[in-house]
C-alpha cells in the first residue's frame, strides 16, 4: 500500500483531478445544515468533512424511483430499460456506507442476481473518508471501525493539515496517477476517535438476545412513541425493499412499470390481497426491522445487517434510537437469561 | 400481460360541487396538457363550472364539497343514485376538510354568527364527508386535489381496475426527494402523520405540511402529539394544528 500527504489546499485540484476521469460524486451541503451526496460541478463545493449525508450512496446504485420496462398494451409488447454504468468516481464516502453497499452487494446477487443494481454498481471507484463520530454514530458497536478500508479504492484518513492518502487497489492507482500535488506521507499520531454512542454487547452476542426477545415490552413501548413514518427505513444504507406499479399514460394503450423504495414500517407493507396485513402493529414492525437488522440476514451471513451510521435515530422526530432499543432488550436478556452472579457484561472499545 | 385496448364508448361523467370553494373544480380545469387526451375517453356531461347541460345518469360522478345543509343530503342521494361510480375530489369531500372545523363550536352560534338575525332562512347541519351520507366508491385527496392522483384514478376507472390508495405518510416522499426534514429547519411539520400523494410538494419548497390530505390509516395521534410538543407547540397549539383538516376526525366534533 501507498501512502502520500494531501494539503487542504490541494483538495480542490485534486477533485478536478478525479473530474478528468469520470463523473465525480461527493457530499455537498444541502439546505440549512445538512449534505447530500451530489454530481460535482464545481470542485470548491466539495465537503469532505461532515457528519453523514441525507441519503447514502445506495440511492446510486438503487434509484428512489426507477423505471424498469415500458410496455404498449395495444401491440403485447415491452421493452427494457436501458441501464447505463459510466465511469463514476465516489469521493468522500465513509467506511460505514461502503460496508453497507458490500452488504446490498450480498443482498442483490445471493440467489437471483438483481440485474439493474448489478449493472450500476460496474465501473465504480471508492474513495473513502475519515469522520469524527458524533452523538449517533456506532458503526464501531458493528464491528466498522472509522479508518475501515475494505471496499476502497483510496482512503483519506485526516490530519491536522490535510488527509494521509492510502492507495489502496490498482484501480486506485491509476486513478491517482499524473496528480502531483501529493507529498510524502506524514507521521500519524495515533488517532483517538471515540465513540460516544455504543451498543451495550458485543455484536455477535446480538442474534442471541433477538432469539429471547420475540415477546418483549419493549416492542409495545417503542410503539407507542413511533408514528410509523418509515423514515428509519427510507434513511436506511442497508434497507432495500421496493414496491413495483403499473403507470399506464393517458392514452391507454402505453405505459411503465416502474418502482420505488418502500419499508416495512408502513402501514401497509406486509398487506397482501383479501385485505389481509400480517404486521398491522406499530410494535410487530419495529421488532421485524431491528430482526432485519440483527437477526434474519445475520443468522444467514454471520454479520449484523445494521452498518452503524445512526441515520434512523438522527432523523427519526420521535427520537427513536435503534441502540437504545437494543440496549434495553439486553438488558432485558442479561436480567432474564443470565445468571445474577454473572460478570457483567464485556464492554467494547 | 393481457391484452387491453382503449374503451369503445365515451364514459359519461359529471362534476357536481357542494359546500366548498370550487378550487378543485378550477384545479381540474388547469389541467391543459392533458385535457384533449383526457376527453378522447369522456363525455362530460354535467360540470356547472363549465357546461349548462344536465343529465341522467353517469358512469362516474366526481364531486367536490362537504355535506352542510339539508338540501345538500337531498341532492348527494340523487347523484349517488344516478352514479355508477362517485368519487369524492379533494379534502371537504373526502375527510370534511377545513369546513369541520365549525363542528367543534354549538352548531347555532356559528349559524348566528355567519347569518346573524337572518339565519331561520339558512338551516344548517354540521359539516361532514360524503362518505357520512352515501357509499364513496373512491376519493382523491388534497386541498386542492392533487391532478396527478385524479390522472391516477381517472386511468384506472378508464381501464375497469381500481386505483392504488396512496396510505403511507408525507415524509415517504420527502426521503425519496431527499428532502432536509423540516424538523431539522426548526418547524413543526405534519408530515409524519399526513396521507402521501402529493409528492411531498410544501415540504419540498419550505413550506412544512398542515395536513390537507388527511391522517394515514391507523394514525399514532398521541405519539405525533408527542413530537409537536417536543419540537416547540403547546399541547393547545399542537392540536389546533391537527385539527386545520381533520375536525370532522376529531372525538369532540358533533355529528
Amino acid at each position: 500500500m501507498k501512502r502520500y500527504n494531501l494539503l487542504l489546499q490541494n483538495i480542490p485540484d485534486f477533485v478536478k483531478h478525479l473530474q478528468a476521469q469520470g463523473e465525480v460524486l461527493a457530499p455537498h451541503t444541502k439546505g440549512d445544515n445538512s449534505f447530500s451526496f451530489d454530481k460535482v460541478t464545481d470542485a470548491n463545493n466539495v465537503i469532505l468533512d461532515y457528519n453523514r449525508t441525507l441519503q447514502s450512496i445506495r440511492k446510486f446504485f438503487l434509484p428512489p424511483t426507477e423505471r424498469l420496462l415500458n410496455y404498449s398494451l395495444t401491440e403485447n409488447t415491452f421493452t427494457k430499460v436501458e441501464i447505463e454504468n459510466n465511469q463514476r468516481i465516489f469521493l468522500g464516502v465513509h467506511s460505514y456506507d461502503m460496508q453497507a453497499v458490500l452488504k446490498l452487494d450480498f443482498n442483490f446477487s445471493d440467489r437471483t442476481p438483481e440485474v439493474n443494481y448489478l449493472k450500476r454498481r460496474e465501473n465504480c471507484t471508492f474513495i473513502g473518508v475519515s469522520f469524527e463520530p458524533d452523538d449517533f454514530h456506532f458503526s464501531r458497536s458493528v464491528g466498522i471501525t472509522v479508518e475501515a478500508t475494505e471496499g476502497f479504492d483510496i482512503f483519506l484518513n485526516r490530519h491536522e493539515n490535510g488527509y494521509e492518502v492510502q492507495v489502496l487497489t490498482e484501480r486506485g492507482e491509476g486513478i491517482i496517477k499524473g496528480f502531483n500535488a501529493l507529498e510524502n506521507a506524514p507521521e500519524l499520531a495515533e488517532t483517538n476517535r471515540q465513540f460516544k454512542n455504543k451498543i451495550k454487547f458485543n455484536h455477535n452476542r446480538l442474534p442471541e438476545v433477538m432469539e429471547q426477545s420475540w415477546k418483549s415490552p419493549v416492542w409495545d413501548e417503542v410503539a407507542k412513541r413511533c408514528v410509523g413514518c418509515g423514515t428509519c427505513n427510507l434513511v436506511c444504507p442497508t434497507c432495500y425493499c421496493f414496491n413495483v406499479v403499473d403507470n399506464v399514460d393517458l392514452s391507454l394503450k402505453d405505459g411503465s412499470r416502474d418502482r420505488h423504495w418502500d419499508g416495512c414500517m408502513l402501514n401497509s407493507f406486509a398487506a397482501v390481497a383479501g385485505g389481509e396485513n400480517f404486521r398491522e402493529t406499530l410494535a410487530s414492525r419495529q421488532r421485524h426491522r431491528i430482526y432485519r437488522k440483527f437477526k434474519y440476514i445475520t443468522d444467514k451471513t454471520g454479520d449484523p445487517w445494521c452498518v452503524g451510521c445512526g441515520r434512523c435515530a438522527a432523523y427519526c422526530t420521535a427520537d427513536i434510537s435503534i441502540v437504545e432499543i437494543i440496549n434495553q432488550l439486553s438488558d432485558e436478556f442479561e436480567q432474564n437469561y443470565l445468571r445474577k452472579s454473572a460478570a457483567p457484561a464485556e464492554q467494547i472499545i | 400481460m393481457t391484452t387491453q385496448t382503449a374503451p369503445k364508448t365515451k364514459i359519461k361523467i359529471a362534476y357536481f360541487d357542494f359546500t366548498s370553494c370550487e378550487g378543485c373544480q378550477l384545479n381540474k380545469l388547469n389541467l391543459e396538457n392533458h385535457i384533449l387526451d383526457l376527453l378522447e375517453h369522456v363525455e362530460i356531461v354535467e360540470f356547472r363550472e363549465a357546461m349548462d347541460d344536465k343529465a341522467d345518469s353517469y358512469d362516474v360522478a366526481f364531486i367536490e364539497g362537504s355535506i352542510s345543509t339539508p338540501t345538500c343530503v337531498e341532492r348527494i342521494h340523487d347523484i349517488r343514485r344516478r352514479a355508477k361510480i362517485l368519487v369524492a375530489l379533494g379534502s371537504c369531500a373526502s375527510i370534511g376538510g377545513i369546513n369541520a372545523m365549525k363542528n367543534l363550536q354549538p352548531i347555532e352560534d356559528v349559524r348566528e354568527i355567519v347569518y346573524g338575525e337572518d339565519k331561520y332562512l339558512f338551516p344548517t347541519l354540521p359539516a361532514m364527508p360524503l362518505s357520512a351520507i352515501v357509499k364513496v366508491d373512491y376519493e382523491i385527496h388534497g386541498c386542492p386535489m392533487s391532478i396527478p392522483e385524479f390522472l391516477q384514478v381517472f386511468k384506472a376507472l378508464a381501464m375497469g381496475k381500481a386505483p392504488i390508495k396512496p396510505d403511507s405518510p408525507v415524509c415517504v416522499e420527502c426521503k425519496l426527494r431527499e428532502n432536509e426534514c423540516l424538523f431539522d429547519r426548526g418547524m413543526v411539520c405534519l408530515g409524519p402523520i399526513t396521507r402521501s400523494g402529493c409528492d411531498a410538494i410544501c415540504p419540498s419548497f419550505g413550506q412544512f405540511c398542515t395536513g390537507c390530505r388527511g391522517l394515514v390509516p391507523n394514525p399514532n395521534k398521541n405519539a405525533m402529539l408527542d413530537i409537536l410538543t417536543d419540537h416547540g407547540l403547546s399541547l393547545q397549539e399542537a392540536e389546533k394544528r391537527l385539527l386545520l383538516f381533520n375536525s370532522y376526525q376529531h372525538p369532540d366534533t358533533f355529528k
